[in-house]
């Protein structure tokens, strides 16, 4: 059995037949399936199925052959629109309309960190490899069996399954460690109440890895010496905490906590530290 | 003069995702350009000139993004910004005329015909149309350091899945900022302060000596900095991370009691594109009639409520130098009380966006002007410095890895991943691999044809992967443009890719795509080997 499927060169022809497929499947079966209120579930099928509104360009075609009109009431108006027309003509005018495809016809899964303790995984299995299965196990493998991943903590060493859902093509992922390696594996497993096709779980494939960001101050992985480089020269030198300590009889610069504690005595340290940064939460950061 | 104990360094991110609509002049998103120009690059320019000719000695660190800088020099879009200011001119002309029976705002109207009839002066006249050179003007008498930013603001945390993808945004946006500036830049700002330790390597082969990450950046980092955000870290690769001050950015950023919601500042939602006679104001909004911003607007914050006062342009002035004032006491404050703690003299480190000053805060480069002359001239115990110039007089960093982080909401990744743009993320990694297989399957490509698509392939791979659209859907405004261009670059490479694979490249669709997606003219695809 293929861990992975390789990807094959089809012909975009090919690709769109494909993807048109599988999206009147997905639609068919998607229309008989309760909503699921447990699993934070993501599937691009809604997004695809976003139809993207004319731009205003499109949409106001009309109006600016109107405005245009209008426009050559004064010559100097008129001057431009002609001027812009003849950068228009420029252009090869070919005709294009895409969509991204539901699916790419490959097995894949991949891993994203989207929090310190947010994973987001989206996976795929190709056509042949779905045919493969079904030549192996029966044409009901899919029917019953139902997929799931195994997270797998590769820093602190344990793992554990989610289970996941065949409408769905991406999940978000609570864990419990920051900063830690992770990677994922698509498993599949007999579905319950239904005739039995395999006996143990059926792995598909592995993610890549990732690690994800650390959410606090390391105080506890501080040891007493730390390390300097001079950029320059690349020379390293090193420099005893406790012996700075000492020397400065303050305490400050040991813990950042305590040093922003004396920075900013009339306030909450705990909020210096919510790092819910306001430019991006805040309309004032971009022209968006 | 007082002993200097630190250090104050201000960066300014300067960005607008590339927006370049040959085909038509009705894309509303092509006046974000335009309006940036005019309120934000033009007044900062004028404000270093100022300085300049003042001979007051500061300094300020920016980004200037290759998107940014590729709009800056496009012909058309220099032609349509023209266009844009005379609009403005003829309207506040009009302005003056039917405000008459108002002093107050009849001075509004004169006030706003004098800033876009300089406008057109200093772009037109001053800067050839090409405000670039403005800006490297300022980088070579040493005042400003211009750093570069990934090729089209791609977004490292997410892309790295594919590490060739964050070598080729690392490699283009030097490759762009050597174009512009004749040498290599120091530092990069890393599009969204996305920070990556699997990017270092790459940040080091391009020749980048800093970045500048969210101040978690660096609290969190591996070991811990021992002065927080107020010394650098060096990665182990050898990249110097310095970490935004909490303190400062509060003060200038916060929506809530930031500076730039005092009552006398200009109220950016009162606006007579929305306010004017509909059929007086129809020629100066969008093409469809949807009332849009002009640029023109009469009124101060005045209050928490909805009752507004006219804007009035001194007591404005009055509010900034105030401020500054404010905003250098605290400094000052901050580093006396940093200095006694820290071995090396401690930097605050202030980046913002750079459009924040101007368009958003109106009064926010004059705030900058009145503040760096108050540290010139009046009693300080620290000094602007870029922080190229902080490591070359304090070379000595603490070794630790940078936490990966980002600047946007709540520190991480969820601005650009979460479930009204995850769709996104499997098409643009996607269009990254198949770039790397075109990459290895056409090495060293000689056929011209095939060459220009492939550098096209890489083009279009670049602009899908902008963080711009995925921070637009997440923020709800323009999304059908940002899902469009998403799309549309996705798709353009999809099918330049087949026709490469297949051999059938048509050289119509080839050259359309090169003049609408016009950008990184020397781009070369085999950076993706």
């Amino acid at each position: 059995m293929p861990k992975k499927a390789k990807e094959t060169f089809g012909s975009e022809k090919d690709m769109k037949k494909e993807t048109k497929k599988v999206a009147n499947r997905t639609e068919k079966e998607a229309n008989s399936l309760a909503k699921k209120a447990t699993a934070r579930k993501t599937t691009s099928k809604k997004n695809n199925k976003t139809a993207v509104k004319a731009s205003a360009a499109s949409s106001l075609k009309k109006k600016k052959e109107a405005s245009s009109k209008k426009a050559k009431a004064t010559s100097k108006v008129a001057k431009k629109t002609t001027a812009s027309r003849k950068s228009v003509k420029k252009i090869v005018d070919v005709p294009e309309h895409y969509d991204l495809p539901y699916h790419y016809n490959q097995t894949i899964v991949k891993i994203l960190a989207q929090t310190p303790k947010t994973l987001f995984v989206y996976w795929d299995v190709s056509e042949n490899d779905r045919l493969n299965y079904e030549k192996q196990y029966g044409n009901d493998f899919f029917n019953n069996t139902v997929p799931f991943l195994r997270v797998k903590n590769e820093t602190y060493g344990y793992s554990f399954d989610v289970d996941v859902d065949d409408f769905a093509n991406g999940w978000y992922i609570h864990v419990e460690d920051p900063k830690s390696n992770y990677s994922v594996e698509l498993h599949r497993k007999q579905r319950q109440f239904v005739a039995k096709v395999i006996d143990a779980p059926v792995y598909i494939t592995s993610s890549n890895n990732i690690e994800t960001p650390n959410d606090h101050i390391l105080f506890d992985s501080m040891s007493d010496t730390i390390y300097f480089r001079n950029i320059k020269t690349n020379q390293i030198s090193n420099k005893n905490i406790t012996n700075i300590y000492l020397l400065r009889n303050t305490g400050k610069i040991y813990n950042i906590y305590n040093l922003y504690k004396e920075m900013y005595k009339s306030e909450n340290v705990n909020s210096i530290f919510d790092l819910n940064n306001p430019s991006s939460g805040n309309h004032t950061s971009t022209f968006k | 003069m007082e002993q200097i104990k630190g250090y104050v360094s201000f960066i300014l991110h300067a960005h607008l995702p590339f927006i370049h609509h040959p085909e038509s002049e009705n894309y509303l998103e092509e006046q974000w350009l335009y309006e940036a120009i005019s309120e934000t690059y033009i007044p900062l320019l004028l404000s270093f000139k100022k300085l300049e000719e003042e001979k007051v000695d500061f300094r300020i660190t920016m980004s200037l993004t290759p998107p940014l800088l590729s709009m800056l020099d496009n012909k058309l879009l220099q032609k349509r910004y023209i266009k844009y200011l005379k609009k403005h001119i003829e309207l506040s002309k009009k302005e003056i005329e039917r405000t008459k029976y108002d002093n107050r705002l009849n001075e509004l109207a004169h006030y706003y015909f004098n800033r876009y009839s300089n406008d057109l002066y200093v772009f037109k006249d001053v800067y050839n149309c090409n405000i670039i050179q403005g800006f490297k003007h300022f980088q070579d008498i040493g005042v400003l350091e211009i750093i570069t930013c990934g090729a089209t603001h791609g977004y490292f945390p997410i892309l790295y899945v594919t590490e060739q993808t964050v070598k080729a945004q690392i490699a283009v946006g030097v490759q762009t900022y050597e174009r512009y500036f004749g040498k290599k830049p120091r530092g990069i700002w890393l599009p969204e302060c996305g920070y990556v330790p699997e990017a270092d390597k790459y940040l080091k082969e391009f020749g980048i000596e800093y970045i500048i990450t969210e101040s978690h950046g660096i609290l969190y980092a591996d070991p811990t900095p021992i002065y927080g955000t107020f010394a650098p870290i060096v990665s182990p690769e050898g990249i110097v991370a310095f970490g935004r001050d909490i303190e400062t950015s509060r003060q200038v950023w916060s929506s809530i009691n930031g500076y730039p919601g005092d009552y006398n500042y200009r109220e950016f939602y009162r606006d007579i594109g929305y306010e004017a006679d509909y059929d007086y104001i129809k020629p100066y909004i969008a093409h469809n009639g949807v009332r849009v911003h002009t640029g023109l607007k009469y009124y101060r914050i005045t209050s928490k409520n909805d009752n507004k006062d006219y804007y009035n342009v001194r007591w404005a002035m009055d509010s900034a130098e105030k401020q500054a004032g404010h905003f250098l006491d605290c400094r000052v404050k901050q580093i006396d009380s940093l200095s006694s703690c820290m071995g090396t003299p401690p930097i605050v480190v202030c980046p913002y966006d750079a459009e924040l000053y101007g368009h958003w805060w109106y009064e926010g480069p004059y705030w900058l002007y009145i503040l760096f002359k108050k540290i010139y001239y009046d009693k300080c115990n620290f000094k602007l410095i870029t922080p190229g110039e902080y490591i070359d007089k304090f070379p000595n960093i603490q070794i630790s890895t940078p936490c990966r982080s980002s600047w946007g909401a709540k520190g991480y990744s969820e601005v650009w991943l979460n479930s009204s743009n995850d769709y996104a993320h499997r098409h643009i990694h996607k269009a990254g691999n198949r770039m790397v297989k075109l990459a290895n399957l056409f090495p060293s490509e000689g056929n011209t044809l095939r060459r220009k698509a492939l550098n096209q392939c890489a083009r279009e791979l670049l602009l899908a992967q902008s963080s711009d659209w995925l921070f637009i859907i997440t923020n709800g405004t323009m999304v059908d443009y940002a899902k469009k261009r998403i799309k549309e670059h996705i798709g353009r490479f999809t099918k330049l890719y087949f026709q490469i694979i297949n051999n059938n490249i048509d050289k119509d669709f080839v050259k359309s795509l090169y003049e609408k997606d016009k950008i990184f003219d020397d781009i070369n695809y085999e950076i993706y080997k």
